[in-house]
């Protein structure tokens, strides 16, 4: 039949790009519920990332358990940078979700998508993304706002913004990110093998 | 008047330009009169309610960022400046692109992706996760007044309380929901011919005309505009 070995020669069958897209939905929407605290929130928006890898753990390691091939998790990531752009979010947390994914498959892959460790390592990158935004922040704080003073830039704000917004912010989101993401991940792997391991769901 | 049609990659295309804009956008003058041209693309797409409210609240935040820069002091101010200086980056961007899904259809996006030459591993994920987020919705409020009959509390005190009950009973069920509606799902759409290896056709016409042209020529005259202020030249 000439249909299936033009989609078995990519190695992804319709099954698996339709369990991927349902799966990206869930992703999305644990992404929304847990950012969407953190967001909207002057002081807590710079650990908007933190909270948006609490919940996605379960949904993207029961995602490779039932697809581990080449593709998913690269998906994902694309799909997400670009619903993300179409709901005109900041550009490098588009771009960091596309890195992200694609890195986090190179990973899961380089182990063929079978060892824990790996596929906890691909949740985090896909979860790094989200710091983008963050990371453009702080390599440029001035050029950040500069726009919106009109040019001038009272020398009282960039103090206080320098004591304000350290360094020591970015290396919080950073690390709390990876930790986070690592803890939802691995709550992942638990309720597979618990629940859906027995149910015969996963590949 | 009625409303205008516009191609969707026209619509991508002045997506991206508003990403672009805001990223070089020189002053906050500038922001306020993307948002304007946003707004009146909105009018000629017929979305005339949301463009009214978007325009009210994007007025909202121009007067509270304006207050938080020259009515704020120290730590507040900075805190305030950083905030504000990300909703200002979004929200020309946010606000075309509710135009843009609220005037556009998942089949002509289809239609426009694959007119594009996104792969098939693109768009049938894409359009499936479009039509599978409001069952996700739809499948959460189910879940959660069965778990009220099973007298699991779904709301905050019971999450604090059971913590890893509360997320079990969340996660499972929405998972296996998820699991059998791929199962479904993919048994439907292969019986609807998606292997079919054939370029796919749509019913609605997607072609570029005069309008779309001169709207992606306004953007780019607009682009040009900011960054020649940024450089001083204006």
């Amino acid at each position: 039949m000439r249909s299936q070995s033009y989609y078995n020669r990519k190695g992804l069958t319709v099954k698996d790009l339709v369990t991927t897209g349902i799966f990206t939905a869930l992703f999305f929407v644990t992404m929304l519920v847990g950012g969407i605290v953190f967001a909207p929130n002057p002081v807590l928006t710079f650990y908007m990332p933190l909270g948006s890898a609490l919940l996605g753990g379960p949904v993207l390691m029961l995602l490779i358990a039932k697809v581990p091939k080449r593709g998913p998790i690269a998906i994902v990531g694309i799909l997400c940078g670009v619903i993300w752009f179409a709901t005109g979010m900041h550009w490098a947390m588009d771009l960091g979700y596309i890195i992200g994914g694609i890195a986090g498959d190179l990973i899961a892959g380089s182990k063929n998508y079978k060892s824990k460790v790996f596929n906890v390592l691909a949740y985090i990158c896909i979860s790094l993304g989200a710091t983008g935004t963050y990371i453009c922040y702080f390599a440029d704080k001035k050029a950040w706002s500069q726009y919106m003073l009109n040019g001038g830039t009272a020398k009282s704000y960039i103090d206080t913004m320098n004591s304000a917004a350290q360094n020591w912010m970015l290396a919080v989101i950073l690390g709390g990110t990876i930790l986070v993401a690592a803890f939802s991940a691995i709550i992942g792997l638990k309720l597979l093998k618990k629940q859906f391991e027995k149910a015969g769901i996963t590949a | 008047m009625s409303a205008i049609r516009f191609d969707p990659r026209t619509k991508l295309v002045l997506l991206f330009m508003c990403v672009l804009c805001t990223m070089f956008a020189p002053s906050l003058t500038y922001e306020l009169f993307l948002v304007i041209l946003a707004a009146v693309f909105g009018l000629l797409s017929g979305q005339y309610r949301y463009t009214f409210f978007g325009l009210i609240a994007y007025c909202l935040i121009f007067l509270a960022t304006k207050l938080s820069i020259y009515h704020l002091t120290g730590i507040w101010q900075a805190i305030f400046i950083a905030f504000f200086g990300l909703v200002n980056k979004v929200y020309p961007c946010g606000f075309m692109a509710g135009i843009m899904i609220a005037t556009t259809k998942t089949g002509e996006f289809m239609a426009a992706l694959y007119k594009i030459h996104m792969p098939d591993s693109f768009v049938i994920p894409f359009a499936v996760m479009m039509r599978y987020l409001p069952v996700v919705k739809e499948d959460w409020n189910s879940i959660t007044d069965a778990m009220k009959m099973r007298d699991v509390s779904p709301s905050l005190k019971g999450t604090i309380m059971h913590p890893v009950m509360t997320a079990e009973c969340l996660y499972v069920p929405m998972m296996m929901a998820a699991s059998n509606t791929a199962d479904e799902l993919s048994i439907a759409s292969v019986t609807r011919g998606i292997e079919n290896p054939n370029p796919r056709t749509c019913l609605t016409k997607i072609n570029f005309s005069v309008k779309d042209v001169l709207a992606v020529c306004f953007i780019l005259i607009y682009f040009i505009i900011g960054l020649l202020i940024r450089r001083g030249l204006l």
